[in-house]
Formats: structure tokens, sequence, C-alpha cells
């Protein structure tokens, strides 16, 4: 790879130009060539064509590849005497750029890379680069969680203002809960942040939402987990989320992370960090985790044609399910009997609506009435995932059925909203 | 001169990459900011172009429609490209024995000037080393590209440019000449072949801004400058003829100043806002008024070679203000032009010593507001003033309306182009090609010559008629039994001289070609003459509901031969004196008469057989 090379085809077309690694899609037979114009294309190779390499006057491009120095890096211009901001780097489109192996983009191995990426982040105040994973974010897994917990702690205890952590917007909601559950007593804000388009695009949204995340885990008057990320499409304007309280709503678009069930928590705008709703303020806690998850839960998005068998099955072996129910949280009077044994051998099961906006109600319809008395707990307006990665969370800290649900439907990180005022649905 | 050509054509197939229709749009339902950052290809150089824009720090705001997508805003991923579009580029690559890519990998081009919401524009090489022969001479064909269009601008404003998403994502095909073109007329023919090629495919968008050229100029001795977006092909040789000009003036500016021992310019930028405090007018006022910035800077050896005397418009003074405007100012003023301006000849003076200048020694000022921008500007002009001395600088310029050419931005390099991954590559196989040489259209040169021979037409009407793209319009009309010369006069000289349609007329009838075949029977039953086919188009454009109607409002009612006869008598008994006298000489003072009263309802030659019959009769019958 990287090397100059002239390929007569078997029709006698000529081809120069550097050998790029290849395209997982490219049809077989096909190299791809970089062309002095700087246009790569794919010249089929068939037996009788020959390969000739040419004298380069430049050494190879070289891959990119793994370039770390294994330290955490604080850049050396940053201004001193402030504690630096935290930046825990899991992976995800904010910090990928394109692999010209697959083809797609991928994590950048490199901490300092990210500096380079993001070179306003340093504006402020400086920032200390935490790896942490380096991976897409539907890679992560509950046990990367308690990890990602006790390296915020960590950066905490050694007085950083606040704790930016850089996400794949995929599953980045998850985790953003989890740290809500885990994390107790926190300090300061725990920022969890994305980008819909990956840093190596000149419009990346990556830049405006690095830069107000660190500028709110620096200087915003909060000690919450929240979520950070363009508020609509434009560039100007990024909304603070509750994590437990917030959905990736949108397969594509920057201002995919929504408030469910109520606004979101403020915005940040220029220099300005505008918060509207109450938050829980800055303190001189210690914090600490508390709790672990326990993988034996499960979500079960209901819909019609779902046979109670395959409902048993998929119950089979764990401690508690999160129903995403229709409407105000039912599923049909044909899944009464497998709930009715599942809570009887000591499974929580807790009801949620997958319209994901408004709370779930047993009391209207008698089908909800009578999951009631199957002994299915209605989790009122806790969106599914949330609710999901709260039951690992209440798994992990009792063996008990029924402490379980306590915990269920205990607010602990303002997870449930119980006012609803029209207009106020994202 | 060398030029090369670059021909950008809009398709009609919907647009690249998402799918939204190609069209424009008057109405904007949306709008949003951006901003953009220079970011680093494959091996992370910054494209030098890419970097420069970047450092403008602008916003952008970009205006969607109801006929854009997600797509366009950079919301969505890239659908798959536009199959049909492809299809168009490798049909044009056969028509000019271009030899397909085995498999079209599409890429990103940089480009942060707003234009694009990506910050990149997607292009595709489609296929290499065709060639093209015109007039017995052979042009190669490096390359043929497909690409994506630019949202277009349309407004700028303090730090924003403002831009819709309407145009971004049309397909454009790109073909691009090698550097075989010597003169401005040749730029010109070459471009127009290759626009009928393009037309030939019926898929491409038509109408102003559908078709744009770039050229790439270099004389001996200067440097490769593209000219970008040359929206009227009349001025391609203008732009061509003004750039070489403005080359040769810059060789022998750079001639003159290495004669002299000129030097770049080291010495530091110096503020000398505080010599200009009684400036009230010209450009320094402004930024003196508001406690702003004026930096001066000495060009050693530069003395009256930033305006040489004689009237050649292009002149070093010019390219400097140039970089002084691309950094964001109106331009700068310079020693050459001074005192004048609103500047007295005692602060020239001033400006002299402060800046320690010699006799030989000339000067730049900029002002601005702020300090950044004047500083970007005198260094942008610092750089430039050192080119200066080595040649031409490859750059890309914008044409101007009048034939001249603007300084936009540093020619981009290599370093701007990565892979789209967003978008999987397309192999084409001999069973895509297979299909699409079969549905070749006819070649224009072709065409060209099989209409002239078989309508017995000269070879410049039949040009005329494919340049207009009325071709297929004109087999038509001839195909329905009407005289070729008279079909072929209506399409290229009556039609295309008609005033255009105004918004009051809502109910004229659309000039189709059902419309044409009712006019041309009409002539040829001798409703009216040939010559009332003008004021009858007029007057259906004017409103008219048919032609019959059109006719009556034209005044033209058609007249027989014995009305003809009748009136010829009439006349020749008024002048009856004249004719007794002159005999058939009399024929030309009295035919300007006849015509008077009878054209447009009777053909011509008849008038003057008439006439010539009447007075035949008259001398014949005068008694001696």
């Amino acid at each position: 790879m990287g090397r100059r090379v002239r390929i007569t085809g078997a029709d006698g077309q000529e081809w120069e130009g550097t050998l790029v690694p290849s395209h997982e899609l490219l049809g077989a037979r096909i190299v791809q060539l970089k062309l002095e114009s700087g246009y790569n294309i794919g010249v089929r190779v068939d037996p009788s064509a020959q390969l000739h390499v040419l004298p380069s006057d430049e050494p190879p491009a070289a891959e990119p590849g793994p370039d770390t120095n294994g330290e955490p890096k604080t850049s050396g211009s940053a201004a001193r005497g402030a504690d630096p901001v935290h930046l825990l780097t899991t992976g995800g489109t904010i910090a990928s750029r394109v692999d010209y192996r697959t083809g797609g983009v991928r994590p950048v191995h490199d901490e300092r890379g990210i500096l380079a990426f993001f070179p306003d982040l340093e504006e402020g105040g400086p920032v200390h680069v935490v790896p942490v994973f380096d991976r897409l974010s539907e890679e992560i897994a509950p046990d990367d969680w308690s990890v990602l917990a006790g390296r915020v702690v960590e950066a905490f205890h050694q007085g950083a203002p606040g704790v930016v952590v850089a996400h794949g917007t995929d599953t980045l909601a998850y985790s953003a809960a989890a740290l809500s559950f885990l994390l107790r007593d926190l300090p300061g804000p725990v920022v969890v942040v994305g980008a819909q388009r990956s840093p190596d695009r000149p419009s990346s949204d990556g830049f405006g939402n690095m830069t107000a995340a660190v500028r709110v885990a620096r200087r915003g008057a909060l000690s919450e987990v929240v979520v950070l990320m363009h508020e609509g499409l434009s560039d100007d304007r990024f909304a603070i989320h509750r994590a437990t309280r917030v959905r990736k709503m949108h397969s594509s678009r920057r201002d995919a992370f929504q408030s469910r069930n109520g606004p979101a928590l403020g915005w940040v705008e220029g220099d300005a960090i505008i918060l509207t709703e109450p938050v829980r303020p800055r303190s001189l806690s210690s914090p600490r985790v508390e709790g672990r998850f326990d993988p034996r839960g499960a979500l079960l998005w209901s819909h019609p044609g779902l046979t109670p068998e395959r409902a048993e099955r998929f119950v089979e072996g764990l401690r508690g399910v999160i129903l995403a129910g229709t409407g105000l949280g039912h599923v049909s009077s044909v899944h009464l009997p497998w709930i009715r044994r599942a809570v009887a051998e000591g499974k929580v099961v807790l009801m949620t609506t997958q319209c994901l906006e408004g709370s779930v109600d047993p009391y209207v319809y008698a089908t909800g009435r009578e999951l009631l008395r199957a002994g299915v707990l209605y989790g009122g307006d806790l969106l599914p995932e949330t609710a999901y990665v709260k039951l690992l969370w209440a798994l992990g800290m009792s063996d008990q059925a029924h402490e379980v649900g306590r915990l269920l439907l205990e607010d602990r990180a303002g997870e449930f909203e119980p006012r609803h005022p029209p207009g106020a649905g994202a | 001169m060398k030029a090369g050509l670059e021909v950008h054509q809009q398709l009609s197939t919907g647009k690249l990459f998402c799918a939204c229709p190609s069209e424009l749009s008057e109405t904007v339902n949306a709008e949003l900011t951006r901003r953009l950052r220079a970011t680093g290809g494959e091996n992370h150089h910054v494209d030098p172009a890419a970097a420069f824009q970047a450092s403008r720090g602008l916003t952008y705001r970009y205006e969607s429609t109801p006929k854009n997508c997600l797509v366009e805003l950079d919301e969505e991923p890239p659908h798959p490209i536009n199959a049909d579009a492809v299809d168009v580029a490798l049909m044009l690559a056969l028509m000019l024995k271009a030899r397909p890519l085995d498999e079209i990998e599409v890429m990103r081009k940089i480009v942060v000037d707003g234009s694009n919401t990506a910050g990149f524009q997607r292009t595709a090489l489609i296929a290499v080393n065709g060639e093209l022969t015109l007039s017995g001479k052979r042009y190669s064909i490096p390359t043929i590209c497909l690409e994506e269009d630019a949202a277009r601008k349309t407004g700028e404003s303090h730090g924003e440019l403002r831009y819709r998403v309407d145009r971004l994502g049309i397909p454009l095909i790109e073909v691009a000449t090698g550097p075989e073109i010597s003169s401005g007329s040749e730029a010109r023919e070459v471009a127009e072949e290759i626009g009928t090629l393009l037309r030939a495919t019926r898929k491409v968008r038509r109408g102003i801004g559908t078709i744009r050229e770039d050229l790439n100029v270099s004389t001996t001795g200067g440097a490769r400058v593209e000219l970008k977006g040359v929206q009227e092909l009349r001025l391609i040789q203008k732009y061509a003829d003004t750039e070489e000009e403005r080359q040769r003036v810059l060789l022998s500016i750079r001639d003159a100043l290495r004669a002299r021992g000129a030097s770049a310019p080291t010495q530091e930028a110096i503020l000398l806002t505080s010599l200009f405090a009684g400036v009230t007018g010209g450009p320094l006022a402004d930024a003196v008024r508001s406690k702003g910035w004026v930096l001066g800077l000495r060009l050693p050896g530069f003395a009256g070679l930033l305006k040489p005397p004689g009237d050649s418009a292009e002149r070093l003074g010019r390219e400097l203000a140039d970089q002084a405007r691309a950094a964001g100012l109106k331009g700068l003023l310079h020693s050459d032009e001074l005192p004048g301006l609103g500047v007295e000849e005692s602060a020239v003076a001033q400006v002299r010593t402060a800046l320690d200048c010699r006799e030989m020694d000339g000067f730049v000022l900029v002002a601005s507001r702020d300090e950044a921008s004047a500083r970007r500007a005198i260094e942008a002009v610092r750089v430039r003033a050192a080119r200066a001395l080595e040649g031409i600088p490859s750059e890309t310029r914008d044409p101007l309306a009048d034939g001249r050419t603007r300084y936009s931005r540093p020619l981009p390099g290599r370093d701007r182009m990565y892979p789209e991954t967003d978008v999987p590559p397309v192999r084409v196989d001999a069973e895509r090609l297979r299909r699409i040489r079969e549905s070749l259209p006819e070649r224009p040169e072709a065409q060209r010559a099989r209409i002239a021979k078989s309508f017995g037409l000269p070879m410049e009407s039949v040009r005329q008629l494919q340049q207009l793209d009325e071709l297929e319009r004109f087999e038509h009309l001839v195909g329905k039994g009407h005289d070729a010369p008279s079909v072929a006069r209506l399409l290229t000289q009556t039609l295309p001289s008609l005033e255009p349609p105004t918004d009051a007329v809502a109910e004229a009838p659309p000039i189709d070609d059902g419309l044409l075949h009712t006019l041309l029977q009409a002539v040829e039953r001798g409703d009216f003459a040939k010559e009332g086919i003008g004021p009858v188009l007029g007057a259906l454009r004017a409103g008219a509901p048919n032609v019959e109607e059109a006719a009556r409002r034209a005044g033209l009612k058609g007249i027989t031969l014995e009305e003809l006869a009748r009136m010829a008598e009439r006349l020749v008994e008024r002048n009856l004196a004249m004719v007794r006298d002159r005999g058939a000489e009399a024929f030309s003072p009295l035919m300007g008469d006849l015509m008077k009263e009878a054209r447009g309802q009777i053909d011509g030659g008849q008038i003057a057989k008439a006439l010539r019959e009447a007075i035949a009769r008259k001398s014949a019958s005068s008694p001696r």
C-alpha cells in the first residue's frame, strides 16, 4: 500500500497512481488507485494485467493507525493554573475518521488526535484527555458503564471541575442513563456528548457539540449527568438534556437527541450557558459509584402477533423484563398466563409505553387492570430504554423482587416527570 | 496561449445523491446556520484552498425550499449515486470515445466556502482518454467526471454568506479538454460542440446557469490559472484574451522589477493610523473615524510598477488589491495612485518617511475597523508582492461581467480529495455499456452532415439549428410537408427574435410544433405571406387566441392575385406620367410604394411580378 504503480490492463489501457487500501464493498479483482489528480478509481486486474511498481519521490503515505504514547495528554498551550476538564473518550463518531480499510468511519486511537481535531477545545482552559474505550457505541455493554462511572469518579477526585464523556450516539442515551443511576453525590456536571457527523468532515456537528460540552463541564452550575447535542439544525445552539429523559429520535439529524415528556434543561449559545429547568446545583460532595449492573434483565417490544410462547422463552433465565407496551401500557391478554407465572417465579415485570411520550396508566382499560392484577408494575413516563438500564441497576442493588420493584418506581435521577404541561413535549 | 476547458452541464435526471428533483425554487421554508472547518484528508494534510476559506471564519446561512430534503442539508447520509445520471455520463463518455472506468469511486472534494453544506463536493471520475475532433483538429478529453452542483449564493452580509440549497446536488457532468486550445474563438467552438453533445443525451437542464465553463489558461512563462464559472459562452473569448493580456503585463512587470533589483517585502507592517487623523474622505476615512487600523507596507523597488502608464487595465496594484479584498477588506491604496483618494501629498511624504521608503520604493496601505482583518490583508499582500518577482501565481479567478477577472482563491491541490465512504462504488459492467451503446444518439457532426445533405440546407443554417437545439422540430415540420428553407428561417431567425412573453398575457397559446404547423399551412394557403409570420407570432405572444385571429390583429388579411393586380393597376394609374416617361425603369420607385401596401399579405415575388405586368400593360397601351 502507498506505492506508486502502473497497471496495464488486458485492453492496453494504462493506469498510474498510488495503491490505496481497498474498500470492503469493492468488487472482486478490483484494485483501488489514487490518481495524481486526487481521484480514486477502481481498476479491474485480469490475469493478463501487468503491474509495475514505480520509483517514488516521496515516502509512502503512512496509514493512519495506533499512535498513542499511552499517556493522557494535556496540551501545553492551555492556560495553566485552572484544573483541567477531563475528557473521557470511548470512541464513536465524535472521535472517528474515515477508515480506508473498511471504507467506513472508525474511532481514533490516538488521544492527541482528539485535540488536533478540536483546536478550539482549550480556549477556556485546559482539557485532560483520558481514553477509556475505543469502540463504536453499539459495542459498548453494561459492564463498560461501570468502568466509565469509575473513571468519572476518578476525574472528580483529581480536581476536575466537570467531566465530558465523548460517546457514539447510537447507545449514548443508554450509557448516559447508566451513569445517572450509578453516580452519587456528584460535585459537578458529567456531560455526555456525541456527533452525528464525523470530525473529518468540515461540517461536523462534533466541533460545536464538543466545545459547548467542555464549556458546560467547566462552568455549568449543575451536578448531574446530562447529554449535550445540537438543539436544532443550526450550529449555534446546543441543548442540555437530563440523561434519563433523552432519546435519539432520528438516525441522522444533528438534533436527533430530544428530551421526552418535558423540555430540555437549558442550552448553550456562544459563551452563555442558560438553564431554564431546576437542576441539582454544584456541591462540594465527594462522588462515588453506587451499585452495579445485573445483566439478567431485558427489554421486550410488544407487537401484534407476538405469541405468548415466544415471549415466555424470551424471559427465560431473566430476573426482570421491561415491556414496551402499546398506548397506555397494554399487551394482548394472551400474555397474561406467562406474566402471572413469571411474577410468581419472582421476576420483575415493568410496563412502559412504546409511544415514547406520555405515561402508562393501568386503570383506563380492562387490559391494564388485568395486567396490574397479574403483578405488572406500571412505570409512569419512564422511557423504555431508561427503564431497562434502571432495571439492570436495580437488579444489581437487590436480590429481592419487591425491593427491585420499589427501586424501579422511586425517582433516583430525575427519570420521572409527574407534570406534563401542554406543549412541553419535544 | 495554451488553454483547456472544463464544461459543466446540469442534468435533469433528479439529484445525484437524493430523490429530490433537479429544480430550483423561489420558496424558502426553512433557514439554518452553519460553520465549517478545514479538515485533513487521508494523510491529514490540509489543502491550501480549504484552509484559506476556513480562515475567513464566516457563518453560512442556508435556505431550504420545498424541493429539498435532509440530504442537501447534510442531515441525512447521501443515497447511492443516481443511476440515470451515471448512464448519461457514460453515454457522453462513449460519444467522446473515452474509456469508462471499471469501477466508479465517489470522492469528497473539500470546499469550505460554504457552497456545500457538507464542506465538500462529491465527485467521481467516470471516464478517461476521450477525444473530440472539430474542424479537422483533435482535442483530447482527459477526464469526464460526474459531480454534484453547489448551493447557489443568494446574499452576503457582515460575516455571513447566504446560500440556497435548491441547486445543491443537481448532477453536473464535467468534461475537461487538454490544453490544446490556442485562441478564444477556438475555446468557444469547442465549448459549443461539447454543449451540443451534452444536449444530444436529452437529459440536460436548459437555460441560464445550467451550463458553465471554466477556462484553464497558461501562457509561456506564466502559470496555470483557472477561470471559474464563465456563464456566457460569448465571453469566453474575451476572458481568454484578457487573461492572456493580464499574464503578459504581469510578466513584463516582473522583468522590470528584476531589472531594477526590486526585492520581496520583508519589513514589518507598520501602524500608520495617526498619520491620517485629518482624513475625512476616501477609502481610509471609515477606519480612521472608527479608530481602526491603517497598516503600511514598504515594497522595495516597486515604485511606478504598481500602476504602469498605458491603457492596460491589468496591473500589479489591482492584483494586490484583490488579495486585500479576498481577506475581507474593500481594497487597498498603493503609492502609484497617491496623492489622491482623500490622501494629501503631505501625508504621502509622512508615510514614505515612516516606512523608510527610498525613491524607487513603493508602498501599500490597508485600512480596517479591526486589527485582525487589516493584518490578514497586509500579509496576503506581502505574499502576493513577493510572487510578483517570480511570475504568475497559479490561482482560481472569478470572471467579471466586463470580461476581466478577479482573484478568488489559491488553486486547490490533490490534498482536498478523499473517499466518500457513505456511497458504495459502482461497478461498470459490459452489459451496462452495451445497453448504453445501443441507445447512443446520433453524433452532432454526423447529424449536421445528414441534415444538410438530405434537405439541401447550407451547413451554417444546420449548425444554427443544432445550436438552438431545433433540429428535432425542424425534421418534424419538414416531415409534415413544409418547405425546408422556410422552416429553417422560422426556427433560426423569426422565433429567436421574438419578444419574450409578458406575464400579463396568461391566455397566449404556447408556440409549439402544432401551432407552427398551422402557421406554415396558413402561409402556404396564401392567407398571408411569409413576411407576415413574425407579426403573427408577435400577435400570438400578445394574447391572440389562434393564428387566424393573430393575422387579423396584425393587419394581415391576405389578398388574392386578382386583388394584387388591381392594386398594381391603381398605383400605375396614379403615376401614369412617370410610367409613360420611364417605362420599365419606373419599377424601382413604384415597388417601394406597392410593398408598403401589400407586404405580409402576399409573397414579395408576386408583388414584383404584378407591378412589372401592370407597368408593361400601361407602357404598351400608351399612345406614342
